[in-house]
C-alpha cells in the first residue's frame, strides 16, 4: 500500500500534514512517535475511519487492531460470533481455523469476552481482522494495555503472522524498542509529519534526524552486564 | 435487586398490577353505589375513607381507580418513550447537520420543566385524560431521548463498531447486532423509572383539574375532589394521595434497583483478621525506610500483600515490579499509611528512620508523615486538584503542617517550583493544573513533596503515561531528588527498563511476595527467579536480540484470595517439581545484596 | 467566544418558544373564541373578538403582529377580563419567583450537606447501613411528587395542629409550608448527586495525595473535594431553579398562592387562552434565562469549564 500526500484535519488542527509512506508487501513498518504526534489518526485514516484527503493506492482490505482489548469486543457476543464477523458464510471450521491461527484452543468460540484476560481478547481482535484476510493489518499500540507477562507472547504472534501468512502490516506504538523488535522499516513521526523512514537497523544505529537522535536516547535501558 | 428498596418496590408493584386487574370487578358496584343520603359523609366504620357528594364510598372509588391510573401511566410512558426513541436514534441517521439541530433541541427540551411541556400540550390537546396523556408523554420523551442518543453514542463510537465497520458489516447489521443489544438493558430499565414518573405526572393533571373528567376518576381526579375537602375531612384526599406515594415509590425503587443491579459488582463480604505479625528481625541503624512482614488483608481472605520485608538505605531508590495485581502499589501504599478501607494492614513494624510510623500517636504521626512523605502518582493530571492553583496546593503543606504563613507558604511554594526546573515559578503558580503540560505537572507533584524535608518518596508508576523524553527528565528529576535529600525512595513499575536504567535495587513481587531482590545491574545477566529472568526476556529492550522470540509466561497469576500453599509461580514455572507445588519456598541470601525465594534457583 | 455563542443559543431558544406560544392558539381545534365564550355566545360578539384578536388576518401577519407585541410588552388581554396579560404577570410573577428561588437556596442547603456527609460516611463500601438509609430515603422523597407533599403539610400543620395558616400569601409564617413542600424532593435529589459527585472525587489521585499529605479531613473534604463535586452540582441546581418554577405551579394550586402558576391553571381550565399563551411565554422564558444564566456562571467560575457544547 503507499500513503500519498495523506492529510488529516479536525477543524483548524491538522493532526497528520502531507504524509507519504508506502507499506511494501509482506513486510512490518513500525511507526513511532509521541502522543499527539499523529500516528493513530493516521493509523485510523488508512483504515478508513477518519475522513482525509490525499491518496491512498490499493488502500482497501485494511483491517485494524484497537489499544483497548476491554473495548474493541462488542460484550454481548460470543468469541466465536465476533471472530465471524468477518467472514462471508462463516463455518465452525473457519473459526476454530481462525483461533488457531492465534493460538486459541476451538472451546474458545462459546465463550465471551468477559470471561478471558486481556491477553486472550487482544487475540481474538487479531483473529477477528485476520477472518477478513487483510492485504495490511494496523495495529495500533497493542501490547501497551497488556500486562509485562503476556506482551512477548503477543508480540511473538505478530512476527509468527507475518513469517506463515506474509501479512503487510502497520505497527503503532510510542514504544521505540517494541518496534525495533517487530518491524523491518521505522518510520518517525513529528508534529503529523514523518520525519525520517528507513530499514529498522540504519534507523536505531544511524539515525538521520535529530528528533529521532533525540528520542532514541530517551529510551530508557536495562544496564549492561 | 436483592437490596430491602428494590425487593419493596418490587412487592409494590405487584400489589398494584394486582390491584388494577382485580379491583374495577370487586369493588365496581360499590364505587358506583349512588347514596344521597350518606353524602359528604368522613370517615365512618361503612366508609373508611369516606363518602364523595353522591355518597359514593372513596375507598371502593380508589380501589377501583388503580386501573385506569395505571393504564394511562403506562400510556404515557409508551407514548414518551416512543417519541424519545425516535428522536435519540434521529442524530446518527440523519445528514450531520440535520441531525445536530435534533440533538441541540433534545438537549434545549431536556432543560425544560416538564411540567410545562405538559401543560402546553394539554392545552393544544384539549383538557381531559388524553391531553393530560399525551402532554405527560411529550413531557417524559426529551429525556428519554437524551438517555438513548447518549447510550447509542457511547456505542457507536466503540471500537468494537469501528472494526465491524472495517470487516465490511452493513449500517443496519451494525444496530441490530452492536448498538440496539448493548443499550436496550439500561433503556428498559428506565422504563420502570418513567412508568413512576408519569403517573406521578398524570396525578399532578389531574389535581389541577386539567386530566380525568368526571365522570371518569383516577386517583388524580379524586385527589382534585376530595382536596376541596380537606379542612373538614383530610382523610377524603389523603386516601389516594396515598395510593400515588405508594405506587410512585414502588416503581421508583424497583427501578433504581434493577439499574443499579445491572451495574454492580458483587462485594464480597464478612471480614478476616489480619494476620499475626511473625517476630521482627534486627533493624537496620542505617536504612532510611525499613518495613518488616508487612501483610494487607481485605475482608473474605483476599490478601494481597503477603510478609513483604524491604528495607530502603538514604538516597537508595527500590523499584518494587511485578505485574498488576502482585501487590506491588498496595505494599507502598501500606508503608505510607494510605490503605483504602476496607483492607487492613498487618505485621509490621514500619520504621522511618528509626521510628515505628504506626505506633506514633495521631497527631504526631499526621505531622511526620505529612512533611516526610512524598507521593507521586502515575497521572498528574488528576493528582493535581483542578479546582485549585497550583501554587496554593504546594502550599497547603507548609501552613498546615509547619505553621507558615499564607505568604511565607506561597513564598515557598514558588522556590519549590523553581527547584524542580519548572520556568517561570511565580507565574505557574497562579496557573491552574490545566494550564500545564504534563511533565510540567508531574514535576509540581514532585515539588509538592519537596515543601518539606522528604524521607520517604513514594513513586507509582510516575511516568507510563509520559513522553519517552520527559520520561527521561522526570526519572533524572527523581534521581536527583532521592540523593540531595537523601530520601529513600519507592518506585514501582511494570517497565524492566525503566526500573533497570533508574533504580539501585530491584524488589520483584508476584501474587502478594517478593520473590526476588537484586541489585539493578543483575538484572539482566545475574536474575535468579525464574519468574524475573521471564518478565525480562518477554519485553524487548533495544538490545534485544531480533532473531530470537521473546520469552512468554503462560497462565496467568493467582488472584490475591487463591494463592495456595506452595509457590505461588509453580503452576506458571518450566522448572517446578512436586516439592514447589507443596512447600513455599523462603526469601534466602543467593550472593551478596541478592535473595530469591525458589527451590530451583540457580 | 462561548458567551457569545450560548447568547446565540438564548436568542434562538427564545426564538423558538414565540413560535411555539403563537403556534399554540392555532394548533387548537375548533375556533378559540368560540371555545372560550361557549356554544351560546351572540355571533356577533365572537365575531367581534375575533377581529380585536386579529384572528382573520394572515398567518403571517398574525405572528409578525404577536412577536412585535410580545417585544413591545403586549402580551394581550383576556378573553374573560379583559385584563392586560402584561399586567396579570407583573402583579403575579413576584409571588411565584419569591417561592422558586427560597426552595432553590432551601435545597442547596440542605442537600449539599447531606451529600457530601452521606459520600464521606459510605466512601469504600463503609457504613452499609447510612448506605441503604440514604439511597432509600432520599429515594423515597424524590418519587414523591411536591403537591402531595404540600397536601400533607396542610392536613398536619394547618388543620391538625392549626400551627401555621393553611393557604393564602399572609406574612414571613405563610411561605413556610409552600417552600418545605417544594424543597423537599429537589433537595433529596442534590444530595443523591452530591454524593454520586463527591464518591466520584473521593476516588481521584489528588484526594490521595491530600492524604499523603496528612492534611486535615475537613480541609480534604471542603477546600479539595466539594469545589470539584459542586461543579457539576450547580449545573443541575441551576436547571433545578427552573424546575422549581413551574413546580410551583402545583404547590400554588394547594396553597392558593396568588402566583402566577395559580393563574394559568385558571386559564387553561376556563379556556382563557390569550392569559395561558402570555404565562407559558413568560415561564419559558424565564427557564431560558436562568439555564443561560446558569451556564455563563459556570464558565466564569470554573477556570477550565468542560461544559459540553452539544
Amino acid at each position: 500500500m503507499i500513503i500519498k500526500g495523506l492529510t488529516v484535519r479536525f477543524g483548524a488542527f491538522t493532526a497528520v500534514d502531507d504524509v507519504t509512506l508506502e507499506v511494501p508487501e509482506g513486510r512490518i513498518v513500525g511507526l513511532v512517535g509521541e502522543s499527539g504526534s499523529g500516528k493513530s489518526t493516521l493509523a485510523r485514516a488508512v483504515s478508513g475511519l477518519v475522513p482525509y484527503t490525499g491518496e491512498i493506492v490499493d488502500g482497501d482490505g485494511v483491517q485494524m487492531v484497537f489499544q483497548d482489548p476491554y473495548a474493541s469486543l462488542n460484550p454481548r457476543m460470543t468469541v466465536g460470533a465476533s471472530v465471524a464477523e468477518g467472514l462471508r458464510r462463516p463455518t465452525p471450521a473457519d473459526v476454530e481455523r481462525l483461533l488457531g491461527l492465534v493460538s486459541l484452543p476451538p472451546q474458545l468460540a462459546s465463550r465471551y469476552p468477559r470471561e478471558l484476560s486481556g491477553g486472550m481478547r487482544q487475540r481474538v481482535a487479531i483473529a477477528r481482522a485476520l477472518g477478513a484476510s487483510p492485504r495490511l493489518l494496523v495495529a495500533d499500540e497493542i501490547t501497551s494495555a497488556l500486562d509485562v507477562s503476556v506482551q512477548g507472547a503477543v508480540l511473538n504472534l505478530v512476527r509468527g503472522l507475518r513469517a506463515e501468512l506474509g501479512l503487510s502490516m502497520l505497527f503503532i506504538s510510542h514504544n521505540l524498542a517494541v518496534v525495533r523488535y517487530v518491524a523491518d522499516e521505522i518510520a518517525v513521526m513529528r508534529e503529523g509529519r514523518v520525519v525520517e523512514h528507513g530499514p529498522t537497523r540504519q534507523v536505531v544505529e544511524t539515525p538521520a534526524h535529530p528528533y529521532t537522535r533525540d528520542l532514541l536516547a530517551a529510551v530508557p535501558r536495562l544496564p549492561a552486564p | 435487586m436483592r437490596t430491602p428498596s428494590g425487593l419493596a418496590g418490587a412487592a409494590i408493584v405487584a400489589l398494584m398490577l394486582v390491584l388494577a386487574v382485580v379491583g374495577p370487578p370487586i369493588w365496581g358496584d360499590r364505587a358506583e353505589l349512588i347514596d344521597p343520603v350518606a353524602a359528604l359523609q368522613g370517615v365512618s366504620a361503612a366508609h373508611p375513607l369516606g363518602t364523595d357528594n353522591l355518597g359514593r364510598d372513596i375507598l371502593a372509588r380508589v380501589l377501583v381507580a388503580a386501573r385506569l391510573s395505571l393504564l394511562l401511566a403506562a400510556l404515557a410512558t409508551a407514548i414518551g418513550a416512543a417519541i424519545g426513541v425516535v428522536l435519540g436514534t434521529l442524530p446518527s441517521v440523519l445528514p450531520r447537520r440535520l441531525g445536530r439541530l435534533v440533538s441541540s433541541t433534545v438537549s434545549a427540551l431536556v432543560a425544560f420543566p416538564g411540567l410545562l411541556l405538559a401543560m402546553f400540550t394539554a392545552v393544544v390537546a384539549g383538557l381531559g385524560a388524553r391531553g393530560a396523556v399525551l402532554g405527560i408523554g411529550v413531557a417524559l420523551a426529551p429525556a428519554f431521548a437524551r438517555l438513548t442518543q447518549t447510550l447509542a453514542a457511547s456505542i457507536a463510537g466503540s471500537d468494537f463498531v469501528a472494526a465491524a465497520r472495517m470487516l465490511g458489516v452493513s449500517k443496519a447489521t451494525i444496530v441490530r447486532r452492536h448498538v440496539l443489544p448493548n443499550i436496550a438493558e439500561p433503556l428498559i430499565l428506565n422504563l420502570t423509572v418513567m412508568i413512576g414518573a408519569s403517573l406521578v405526572g398524570l396525578a399532578g393533571m389531574s389535581f389541577l383539574g386539567l386530566g380525568v373528567q368526571a365522570p371518569g376518576y383516577d386517583w388524580g381526579r379524586l385527589l382534585f375532589d376530595g382536596f376541596a375537602r380537606i379542612y373538614v375531612n383530610p382523610m377524603v384526599a389523603l386516601g389516594p394521595a396515598f395510593m400515588v406515594v405508594l405506587a410512585g415509590l414502588g416503581f421508583n425503587l424497583m427501578g433504581e434497583a434493577l439499574a443499579k443491579s445491572a451495574t454492580r459488582s458483587t462485594v464480597p463480604k464478612g471480614a478476616a483478621p489480619a494476620a499475626p505479625a511473625p517476630e521482627a528481625g534486627e533493624a537496620d541503624p542505617e536504612a532510611v525506610l525499613e518495613v518488616r512482614n508487612l501483610t494487607v488483608t481485605f475482608p473474605g481472605g483476599v490478601t494481597p500483600v503477603r510478609e513483604v520485608s524491604l528495607t530502603v538505605g538514604p538516597g537508595e531508590i527500590v523499584g518494587l515490579v511485578g505485574e498488576s495485581g502482585s501487590g506491588k502499589s498496595l505494599t507502598a501504599y501500606a508503608v505510607g499509611g494510605l490503605v483504602p478501607y476496607p483492607g487492613v494492614v498487618g505485621g509490621g513494624p514500619v520504621l522511618l528512620d528509626g521510628q515505628d510510623v504506626h505506633a506514633l500517636p495521631a497527631t504526631e504521626r499526621r505531622k511526620l508523615l505529612g512533611t516526610s512523605l512524598a507521593m507521586v502518582f502515575q497521572d498528574p493530571m488528576a493528582s493535581l486538584n483542578p479546582a485549585l492553583k497550583v501554587g496554593g496546593q504546594l502550599a497547603e503543606v507548609a501552613t498546615v503542617h509547619q505553621g507558615a504563613t499564607r505568604a511565607e507558604a506561597w513564598q515557598r511554594a514558588v522556590d519549590r517550583l523553581g527547584h524542580v526546573r519548572i520556568s517561570e515559578p511565580a507565574r505557574r503558580a497562579r496557573q491552574h493544573p490545566h494550564q500545564l503540560s504534563g511533565g510540567m505537572r508531574q514535576r509540581a507533584v514532585i515539588a509538592m513533596g519537596l515543601m518539606g524535608v522528604p524521607r520517604l518518596i513514594i513513586a507509582d508508576e510516575p511516568t507510563t503515561g509520559l513522553d519517552v523524553t520527559v520520561q527521561r527528565e522526570i526519572l533524572r528529576l527523581l534521581r536527583e531528588v532521592t540523593e540531595e535529600s537523601a530520601a529513600a525512595t519507592l518506585f514501582i513499575s511494570h517497565d524492566m527498563a525503566v526500573v533497570g536504567s533508574l533504580c539501585d535495587r530491584v524488589v520483584v513481587m508476584y501474587a502478594g511476595r517478593v520473590v526476588e531482590e537484586l541489585p539493578a545491574d543483575r538484572l539482566v545477566s545475574g536474575a535468579a527467579h525464574p519468574y524475573t529472568r521471564a518478565l525480562v526476556a518477554s519485553v524487548p529492550d533495544m538490545s534485544a536480540d531480533r532473531s530470537l522470540p521473546l520469552a512468554s509466561i503462560p497462565g496467568r497469576q493467582p488472584g490475591p484470595a487463591e494463592v495456595g500453599e506452595g509457590c505461588a509461580f509453580a503452576e506458571r514455572c518450566a522448572l517446578s517439581t512436586d516439592r514447589c507445588t507443596a512447600t513455599r519456598p523462603p526469601l534466602e541470601e543467593h550472593g551478596k545484596a541478592h535473595r530469591v525465594a525458589c527451590w530451583e534457583a540457580s | 467566544m462561548f458567551v457569545l455563542r450560548r447568547l446565540l443559543r438564548f436568542a434562538a431558544g427564545l426564538a423558538a418558544l414565540m413560535a411555539a406560544t403563537f403556534a399554540m392558539i392555532h394548533l387548537i381545534p375548533g375556533d378559540p373564541v368560540r371555545a372560550a365564550l361557549g356554544p351560546q355566545a351572540p355571533p356577533d360578539l365572537i365575531a367581534a373578538r375575533r377581529a380585536a384578536l386579529g384572528l382573520d388576518d394572515s398567518l403571517v401577519r398574525q405572528f409578525l403582529d404577536y412577536v412585535g407585541g410580545v417585544l413591545a410588552g403586549d402580551f394581550g388581554t383576556s378573553f374573560l377580563s379583559g385584563e392586560p396579560v402584561g399586567q396579570i404577570v407583573m402583579d403575579r410573577l413576584p409571588n411565584t419567583l419569591s417561592l422558586a428561588v427560597l426552595a432553590t437556596l432551601v435545597s442547596l442547603l440542605v442537600g449539599v450537606p447531606l451529600g457530601l456527609w452521606a459520600a464521606i460516611r459510605t466512601e469504600n463500601g463503609r457504613n452499609r447501613g447510612t448506605e441503604v438509609g440514604f439511597t432509600t430515603g432520599t429515594g423515597a422523597a424524590v418519587a414523591v411528587p411536591e403537591f402531595l407533599y404540600s397536601i400533607a403539610l396542610v392536613v398536619v400543620f394547618a388543620v391538625v395542629l392549626g400551627w401555621l395558616p393553611p393557604a393564602g400569601k399572609a406574612g414571613a409564617l405563610s411561605y413556610l409550608l409552600p417552600v418545605a413542600a417544594l424543597s423537599i424532593g429537589p433537595a433529596a435529589l442534590i444530595a443523591r448527586l452530591v454524593r454520586a459527585e463527591t464518591a466520584r472525587e473521593l476516588g481521584k489521585d489528588y484526594v490521595r495525595l491530600a492524604r499523603a499529605k496528612r492534611l486535615p479531613a475537613a480541609r480534604v473534604h471542603l477546600g479539595h473535594v466539594l469545589p470539584n463535586a459542586l461543579t457539576a452540582t450547580l449545573t443541575t441546581g441551576g436547571l433545578l431553579l427552573g424546575g422549581l418554577i413551574a413546580g410551583s405551579v402545583l404547590v400554588e394550586s394547594v396553597f392558593a398562592w396568588p402566583g402566577l402558576g395559580m393563574r394559568m391553571t385558571e386559564a387553561i381550565t376556563q379556556k382563557d387562552f390569550p392569559v395561558a399563551q402570555g404565562v407559558i411565554l413568560v415561564y419559558g422564558a424565564i427557564v431560558l434565562v436562568v439555564n443561560t444564566a446558569v451556564d455563563l456562571a459556570l464558565a466564569v467560575l470554573d477556570p477550565k469549564s468542560t461544559i459540553k457544547e452539544s
